[in-house]
């Protein structure tokens, strides 16, 4: 007989909302988590989108410690002199069902919490060695020689999956699968991040940025989130061109991003309060391992769950809906035919019929769109002769549109059908 | 029979978050998050290593308000055999001469003790006095500052620390040994160990399950006054960076301005 009827490894948004599942189903559960205090060794932008935690807490909004919600959505392309920026606000996007922002410290903490609060037993502060097995069942976990034992375990171990490697049930991460995520914390009162932003109470900016301006071709895209009093901004970089590009650091590049002429006045006089580093998963549907055996699931960002299509980065909310899946899985095998490779293979068919899976196949090619030199080198600079020529006044006869648009794709260095072609697949991809 | 070891702790402001008021230059603590006392740590691997070697118990005990609770499941995740937690109202304001009164009677409520460890200091006070008073109270040996010990027959042999070398002593037990911060490298926590703490949870006992009247202790059985609170002068640094080839006016500049002095022969 084991110790748990589940032990879940991980105590994030995937995580706690399996435990809480569990839990909530009478199991005996083990959450466990390497921070403490959980939420202190993750990165995450973050935006919470979607409404996947109303599954473990139907009043998430109104207790869950959020930031703001998102009012206004960014997307900006910046050259070395000038940004080009769309900026979406609506009405429709309301207080309720949008994304909000979030620092994971209060939020991951706060859902721990309600983990242990359902039943959940709690440990944080140690790390998780490997899965135990007994032959190729896994029978719990394995921590410092001694052995755990559960009936089933659910890998919620987030974007660097060690025991999932360590336990060889997933290869190790390959350079396209994740990109590197630097994030600051910037301070600033409330009411300055409302003027600035153009920001009502609770309302909040949620901003994607290409920046076009790198040396040495690398890739990176910024992002700048609002939340109550203070900023959470940083760069995501392609792994490869950051190790292509030997003379490019991490930090030089968030430098550049906060230095940026339309960004540092955004972040006057703030302090940085917290610096930090994490990889991202970007690996899109290639880099998802096997997502169950006899005895385990992986969830979450462990199992290659996030979005980005360079419009929007998300990762919480598939999060959620895959530990939350894992664990009515759980739920299902233990009250139905027991648990086996073959009662756990339920969990992909969950998954597949949800936006976690879906998602993932609808944008499969998507990296190559978001990764790639139309969007990073291209894109920015042709934007900014065009609207250069529309707008700046130097005395000049005027010419037409087409002109214009034309004398920027030639400095580019792009060849127009080269543009149709890309653009379409940018298109359809998206 | 298995030795008793007692390790007692403090939980302390984390060092890095405490600032000074400029006005009243008290300690301000409410930004600061807790952690245990950094030479606990020490004092607690010191006993542990004791009971590697050893068939040995453990006991941590502090005297605190409850929020100490998880540092003491914390020290039980390391490898304790259980925790004590004095706690009691009464004991608020307590300098640390009726504390060590405190722990003391704690510790012979607990019955037979080999030895007891404590961290050289606390982060947050440093006076050193905790340790040393509990030796007295107890009537025991003591070792302070030691950056190591080992125990064979009755005596713990501790290397102590000294501002003119190391000193070796052999004492008989029970003893008292201090720990020095860094000297060892603590043993993190196991997952089994943590599930063991918290199903087994800590003792709580107050001044009367200890046995000592509560007009024994607190702020007005403490001699210590603090009469008076001085800050250090502000010195304010010139930075400034000089070329290599600029030594000569370098010197010359700080002998005109009197900081060094040109010797003689």
């Amino acid at each position: 007989m084991s110790e748990f009827d589940a032990i879940v490894v991980g105590g994030g948004p995937a995580g706690t909302s399996a435990a809480m599942r569990l839990a909530a189903s009478k199991l005996n559960v083990l959450l466990v988590e390497k921070a403490d205090p959980p939420g202190s060794k993750n990165v995450s932008g973050g935006v919470l989108w979607g409404n996947s935690l109303a599954g473990v807490m139907p009043d998430w909004e109104k207790t869950a410690p959020l930031e703001r919600y998102v009012k206004s959505k960014g997307i900006g392309f910046l050259t070395k002199d000038s940004s080009i920026d769309i900026s979406f606000r609506s009405t429709r996007f309301n207080e309720t069902k949008t994304g909000y922002t979030v620092l994971r410290t209060k939020l991951d903490q706060f859902l721990n919490k309600k983990a242990k609060d359902a039943g959940a037993t709690v440990v944080t502060g140690v790390t998780v060695d490997r899965l135990a097995f007994e032959g190729k069942k896994v029978i719990g976990v394995e921590q410092d020689g001694d052995v755990i034992t559960s009936d089933a375990v659910i890998l919620a171990e987030g974007a660097n999956p060690r025991v999932a490697i360590d336990s060889g049930i997933r290869s190790p991460l390959k350079d396209e699968d994740v990109a590197i995520g630097v994030k600051e914390v910037i301070k600033l009162p409330e009411k300055t991040i409302n003027d600035r932003f153009n920001l009502r109470e609770k309302e909040g900016f949620a901003g994607e940025y290409v920046l076009g301006f790198l040396d040495g071709g690398v890739e990176a895209g910024g992002f700048l989130y609002t939340n109550k009093d203070s900023i959470s901004l940083g760069v995501v970089i392609s792994m490869k061109h950051l190790r292509e590009n030997n003379k490019t650091y991490s930090y030089d590049i968030v430098e550049q991003f906060k230095n940026h002429p339309s960004i540092a006045p955004l972040l006057e006089d703030g302090k940085v309060d917290e610096y930090s580093a994490h990889m991202v998963q970007e690996g899109g549907l290639a880099s998802i391992p096997k997502l169950y055996g006899n005895g385990y699931m992986i969830a979450g960002d462990a199992a290659g769950f996030s979005f980005s299509n360079g419009l929007i980065l998300q990762g919480m909310n598939y999060a959620i809906a895959s530990g939350i899946a894992a664990a009515d899985t759980i739920v299902e095998a233990k009250t139905g035919s027991g648990i086996s490779e073959q009662s756990f293979s339920k969990y992909e068919e969950k998954l597949m019929n949800s936006f976690v899976l879906k998602d993932m196949h609808t944008f499969k090619g998507i990296g190559d769109i978001t990764w790639g030199n139309l969007i990073h080198q291209q894109m920015p600079g042709i934007l900014e002769k065009v609207m250069l020529g529309l707008f700046m006044e130097d005395g000049e006869p005027k010419r037409h549109m087409n002109q214009i648009v034309k004398e920027a794709l030639k400095s580019s260095g792009l060849k127009s059908s080269k543009l149709l072609l890309e653009g379409y697949r940018m298109y359809r991809r998206m | 029979m298995a030795l008793e070891l007692v390790v007692l702790i403090k939980v302390v402001p984390d060092g890095k978050e405490v600032f000074v008021d400029p006005v009243n230059f008290t300690l301000n603590r409410s930004m600061a998050t807790n952690v245990l006392n950094p030479a606990d740590e020490n004092a607690l691997e010191a006993a542990l290593r004791i009971k590697d070697e050893h068939d040995a118990r453990i006991t941590v005990m502090t005297m605190a308000p409850p929020f100490a609770e998880p540092f003491l499941l914390e020290c039980m995740s390391r490898g304790a055999d259980q925790a004590v937690l004095i706690s009691d109202r009464a004991v608020a304001g307590s300098d640390t001469y009726p504390t060590s009164l405190t722990v003391a009677a704690a510790i012979k409520h607990l019955g037979k003790v080999d030895i007891v460890f404590a961290g050289e200091k606390t982060s947050d006070s440093s006076t050193g006095h905790v340790g040393p008073g509990v030796a007295e109270f107890l009537e025991a040996e003591l070792a302070s500052y030691s950056r190591s010990c080992r125990y064979e027959d009755g005596f713990v042999t501790a290397e102590r620390v000294l501002e003119e070398g190391v000193e070796v002593v052999k004492i008989p037990t029970p003893a008292v040994v201090t720990v020095i911060t860094d000297s060892n490298i603590p043993r993190r926590a196991t997952l089994r160990k943590k599930l063991n703490a918290q199903k087994k949870g800590i003792i709580v006992w107050s001044l009367q399950d200890i046995g000592l009247p509560s007009d024994w202790v607190g702020l007005r059985s403490s001699p210590t006054v603090v009469k008076k609170m001085l800050p250090f002068p502000a010195i304010e640094r010139k930075g400034k960076v000089i070329g290599l080839d600029m030594m000569d006016d370098f010197v010359k500049e700080l002998v005109d301005t009197g900081i060094i002095r040109q010797g003689g022969n």
